[in-house]
C-alpha cells in the first residue's frame, strides 16, 4: 500500500516514514521562508498535520507526492511569515547556505549534502537577474506581478526571467544534466 | 488543444502565477499529458531548490508530531464526531430484555419485515444470561440491533440489517470518549447476524454500527445507523 494511502487510513507509522524521508526538506523550507528554527519547527508540525488530514485528497495523477508536499510546505511557511509579519523585512536569496550544519555524517547524509551542493552550484551559475526573481517567487512567496511591482521591472521581463532561469536549472539538474 | 500554457508552467511550478493564470493552468492540465509531463519536470526543479535548503529539525519534532496525530486521531473527523456527540446523549442506557424486545417490535413498520423481525425478537428474547442493551436506530431505516453483555464471555451484537451494498460492509464500533475503535464487520452476511465485538467494553462506551468499505476501515466514515450506550 502506498505511503500516502496508509496515511489516509490514519496509520501514524506511515506518517513517521514520510517524515523520515522528507522532514529535513520541509524543515529547511520552513527555515528559509519563515526565518527561524522555532518558526521552522512550527511550520513542519503544521505541514505534516495537514498531510495527515488531507492525505485522502491526494491524487497521484495530478502530480508526485513531493510536489504535493512542497506546495503544502511553501504555503504553510509563507502563511506563517504573513501572520507573523516577517515577510516584508526579509531578503530572499537562492544561494545563501543554511546557517546550521548537520553534525551526523552517515553516508546518506553525505550524498544528500553533495546533491544540495550540486543544486547550489547550478543556482549560482544563473545570471543574477534570473536567480533573484526565482528566489523572490520560490522563497519569498511573491507572484510575478508582485515581483514586477516591487522590483520596478515590466511583468513580461519577470516572466521571461523566471522561465529562462527554471529552464536552465532543469537542464543542469535533470537526468541529462551534468553531474 | 493548441493553446498550451507552456510559458506559464515554470512560474506555476514555483507558485509565482497570479490567481487567474493559475486557474487557467489548472483547467488545462487534466486535458493535456504533454503539459503535465513538462510540469512534472519543472516540479522536480522546484523540489531540488527545496532540497538544497535541507536542514535537520530538532530531534523532538518527530515525536511531537506523532504524539499529536495519535492523540487527535478521532478529532480528525469533525463532522462524524460532532454527529456522534450529538447522538450519544439521548440513547437508552441499559434496558431489560422485555423492553428490548418491545423496541424491536416497535421498529417493525413493514409487513414483509415481520418474519425477520420475529427471528430478531426471538434471538433477543432467547438471550439466556447477561444484560441486553437495545441499540437505537438513528434514522427511519430498517436496521435494528441489541448489544448483549453476558455475565461471562465477550459482548456481542444481535443485528438485523439490510444487505450491505456491493463493496460495503456493516462495521461495529466501540466509541470510547471521542475515539471510535473498530469492533468487527458483518462482511457479506445479512439478515439476522450475531457479531462478537473484538473490543472489550468499559462502562460509558458507546456501541455503533456504520456502513463502510468492504473489509472494514480503521476510522469510521459512514454515519451510524445504530447507537447504544453501555
Ligand atoms: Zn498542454
Amino acid at each position: 500500500m502506498a505511503l500516502v494511502a496508509r496515511i489516509a487510513a490514519q496509520d501514524a507509522r506511515a506518517l513517521g516514514e514520510l517524515y523520515d524521508a522528507y522532514g529535513r526538506v520541509v524543515f529547511g523550507v520552513g527555515f528559509r521562508i519563515a526565518g527561524s528554527p522555532e518558526a521552522a519547527e512550527e511550520v513542519a508540525q503544521d505541514v505534516f498535520q495537514a498531510v495527515w488530514r488531507q492525505a485522502r485528497s491526494y491524487r497521484a495523477e495530478r502530480g508526485s507526492v513531493r510536489t504535493w508536499l512542497l506546495a503544502i510546505a511553501r504555503n504553510a511557511a509563507i502563511d506563517w511569515g504573513r501572520t507573523h509579519g516577517r515577510r516584508s523585512n526579509r531578503e530572499y536569496s537562492l544561494d545563501a547556505a543554511p546557517g546550521l550544519v548537520a553534525e551526523v555524517q552517515v553516508e546518506e547524509r553525505v550524498i544528500a549534502s553533495l546533491r544540495a551542493e550540486r543544486i547550489r552550484v547550478a543556482v549560482r551559475m544563473l545570471p543574477t537577474e534570473q536567480r533573484d526573481v526565482v528566489a523572490l517567487a520560490f522563497w519569498g512567496g511573491l507572484s510575478q506581478t508582485e515581483i514586477a511591482a516591487r522590483a520596478g521591472i515590466p511583468l513580461g521581463t519577470v516572466k521571461s526571467r523566471i522561465r529562462l532561469g527554471m529552464e536552465k536549472l532543469r537542464e543542469r539538474l535533470g537526468p541529462g544534466g551534468e553531474e | 488543444m493548441t493553446d498550451h500554457p507552456s510559458e506559464d508552467l515554470a512560474a506555476y511550478a514555483i507558485g509565482a502565477l497570479d490567481r487567474a493564470e493559475r486557474a487557467a493552468v489548472d483547467a488545462h492540465l487534466p486535458t493535456c499529458a504533454a503539459c503535465r509531463a513538462d510540469l512534472e519536470a519543472l516540479g522536480d526543479v522546484a523540489w531540488s531548490l527545496a532540497e538544497s535548503a535541507s536542514l535537520d529539525p530538532p530531534a523532538r519534532t518527530r515525536g511531537r508530531l506523532l504524539d499529536g496525530v495519535r492523540s487527535s486521531r478521532s478529532r480528525e473527523e469533525p463532522p462524524l464526531v460532532a454527529l456522534w456527540r450529538a447522538l450519544t446523549r439521548p440513547v437508552p442506557i441499559a434496558i431489560p430484555v422485555a423492553l428490548a424486545v418491545a423496541v424491536a417490535f416497535a421498529l417493525v413498520g413493514l409487513r414483509e419485515a415481520r418474519t425477520d423481525a420475529d427471528a430478531y425478537a426471538r434471538a433477543v428474547a432467547g438471550v439466556a444470561d447477561g444484560r441486553v442493551v437495545a441499540l437505537a436506530p438513528t434514522s427511519d431505516g430498517t436496521a435494528r440491533g441489541a448489544l448483549v453483555v453476558p455475565s461471562s464471555g465477550s459482548p456481542y451484537l444481535i443485528l438485523q440489517l439490510p444487505a450491505a451494498p456491493a463493496g460495503k460492509t456493516w462495521e461495529a464500533w466501540v466509541i470510547r470518549g471521542e475515539r471510535p475503535l473498530a469492533a468487527g464487520i458483518t462482511g457479506e452476511r445479512s439478515g439476522l447476524v450475531t457479531l462478537v465485538l473484538s473490543q472489550a467494553l468499559v462502562p460509558g462506551d458507546v456501541v455503533a454500527v456504520t456502513l463502510e468499505e468492504a473489509g472494514g476501515v480503521a476510522v469510521p466514515r459512514g454515519q451510524p445507523v445504530l447507537l447504544g450506550k453501555t
